[in-house]
């Protein structure tokens, strides 16, 4: 009975958050690219933060980063970014974080956005 | 100076506004839910042209009626930067499709040239003429490139200093030059060898955005992260540079008129920001809302036009007549 639910459960995320392959989700981590870097090193003045370590992170709390209002208010109402919030997030930022401004249209495909978050778990700081 | 124009939605809305020598209306138009005008450009017709972003789409907007619609670019669209084209046709640099696209407003055909397969994603970003007619377009991922109208070749570079490359403008004797946002610097390209010359800013990490041409081939640059409008002369290789009025400004968009204004957006007050290089003084105008995330601009003779990619408005300042 208690493997069973185990079981149950270990469907359940699988069917919610398909699983990715990190070597794919390189190739589409170029969508996030210009802005964004995941090397703790970077030295380049980019528009977005860091991505090292995002999945599980508190929302807008990089020092030195200055977020949308858009964005300050959906942390106070999320706290973090689970693995759930930025699937719907990448799927269509605008839609999930009105006025955010990150101006990318998200990305459609189900199979991509698992890539790209199993690629950003290995940044893990 | 601040003035506050009015707004009232699907309509257009006129406000006048009292400038220094210059009599100046504003009118603000909505469009339809979801269309994201990223960037904007005026069409031949009297129409105007928007990227919508998110709907990968051309926006076609008439300020005769106040009417819009939009055609759809192809699959994957997700169109960054719209430009008219010496030929009268929209150009487009459409990231979603990793191409350009042509869209023609007689018939309303719309062709795409992708960019070579081995170039992968390079989050193209906005183009510009050059004096033979060349396309040459920016991809915020560390490229530029040039597309040949005539012989469909597509040729692509990586940009010095890597990822960054953003927007691109045309002098009026047909040279290019672009500037890199996360390289910080202006470039010229050698329109025969594709290679960039750099031309280091006086500011340091300024950030710059975008830049445009004035009518005497001098460039005007914004600068994000220093919150300058700078300029740099390319005949004697001086720079210029002012910072916005305000506390904290952020200069996103610039473009220079047809009377050498330059003109402005402030993310820091959600403003526009008007400059007059003659007696170097700024003018500052509200955005209809909070937000209105202007990203670029563009204009004609007698007006400029600020697509709000934030509440998915187009506003334009007419201009008039120079008294």
């Amino acid at each position: 009975m208690r493997a069973g639910l185990v079981i149950a459960a270990v469907c359940a995320a699988s069917a919610a958050h398909p699983a990715g392959d990190p070597a794919r989700g390189e190739r589409v981590f170029q969508y996030c690219y210009s802005c964004h870097s995941v090397d703790a090193a970077e030295t380049a003045t980019l528009q977005g933060p860091s991505l090292v370590g995002i999945v599980g992170r508190r929302i807008a709390a990089e020092l030195g980063v200055e977020y949308s209002p858009a964005l300050r208010a959906f942390a106070e109402k999320h706290g973090r970014w689970s693995e759930d919030l930025l699937d719907r997030y990448i799927t269509e930022p605008e839609k999930v974080v009105p006025q955010t401004t990150m101006a990318f249209p998200g990305i459609e495909e189900a199979g991509e956005r698992a890539d790209l978050l199993a690629f950003l778990k290995t940044r893990a700081r | 100076m601040r003035v506050h124009p009015c707004f009232l939605g699907a309509a257009a809305v006129l406000a006048v506004l009292a400038v220094p020598a210059t009599a100046q209306q504003v009118q603000v138009y909505q469009l339809p839910p979801g269309s994201y005008p990223h960037d904007v450009a005026p069409a031949p017709d009297g129409k105007v042209w928007y990227a919508a972003q998110k709907h990968g789409a051309i926006g076609i907007f008439d300020p005769k009626t106040g009417q819009s619609r939009e055609v759809k670019l192809g699959p994957k669209s997700a169109p960054h930067g719209v430009i008219q084209g010496p030929d009268g046709a929209a150009w487009l640099t459409d990231g979603g499709q990793n191409a350009i696209v042509r869209f023609d407003p007689k018939t309303e055909a719309i062709k795409v040239w992708k960019l070579p397969e081995d170039t992968g994603y390079t989050n193209l970003n906005t183009a510009a003429f050059d004096k033979d007619g060349v396309h040459w377009f920016t991809g915020q991922n560390g490229i530029y490139g040039r597309l040949d109208p005539k012989s469909g070749e597509v040729k692509v570079f990586k940009a010095p200093k890597g990822r960054g490359p953003y927007g691109i403008a045309s002098t009026p004797d047909g040279e290019v030059y672009y500037v890199s946002l996360a390289g910080s610097f202006l470039g010229k390209i050698d329109r025969a060898t594709g290679e960039t010359k750099v031309i280091e800013p006086p500011t340091p990490n300024q950030g710059a955005r975008r830049l445009w041409s004035d009518s005497q081939g001098r460039l005007w640059v914004s600068e994000w992260n220093s919150g300058n409008l700078s300029m740099h002369d390319p005949k004697d290789g001086s720079w210029k540079t002012w910072k916005l009025p305000g506390e904290k400004p952020r200069t996103y968009a610039v473009y220079v008129d047809e009377r050498d204004l330059v003109w402005t957006t402030d993310w820091g007050a959600d403003a526009v920001v008007s400059f007059d290089p003659k007696t170097e003084k700024f003018a500052s105008y509200p955005m209809s809302a909070k937000g209105a995330n202007v990203r670029q601009i563009l204009g004609r003779p007698g007006e400029v036009w600020f697509p709000e990619s934030g509440t998915e408005r187009l506003m334009v300042i007419r201009t008039g007549e120079t008294q």
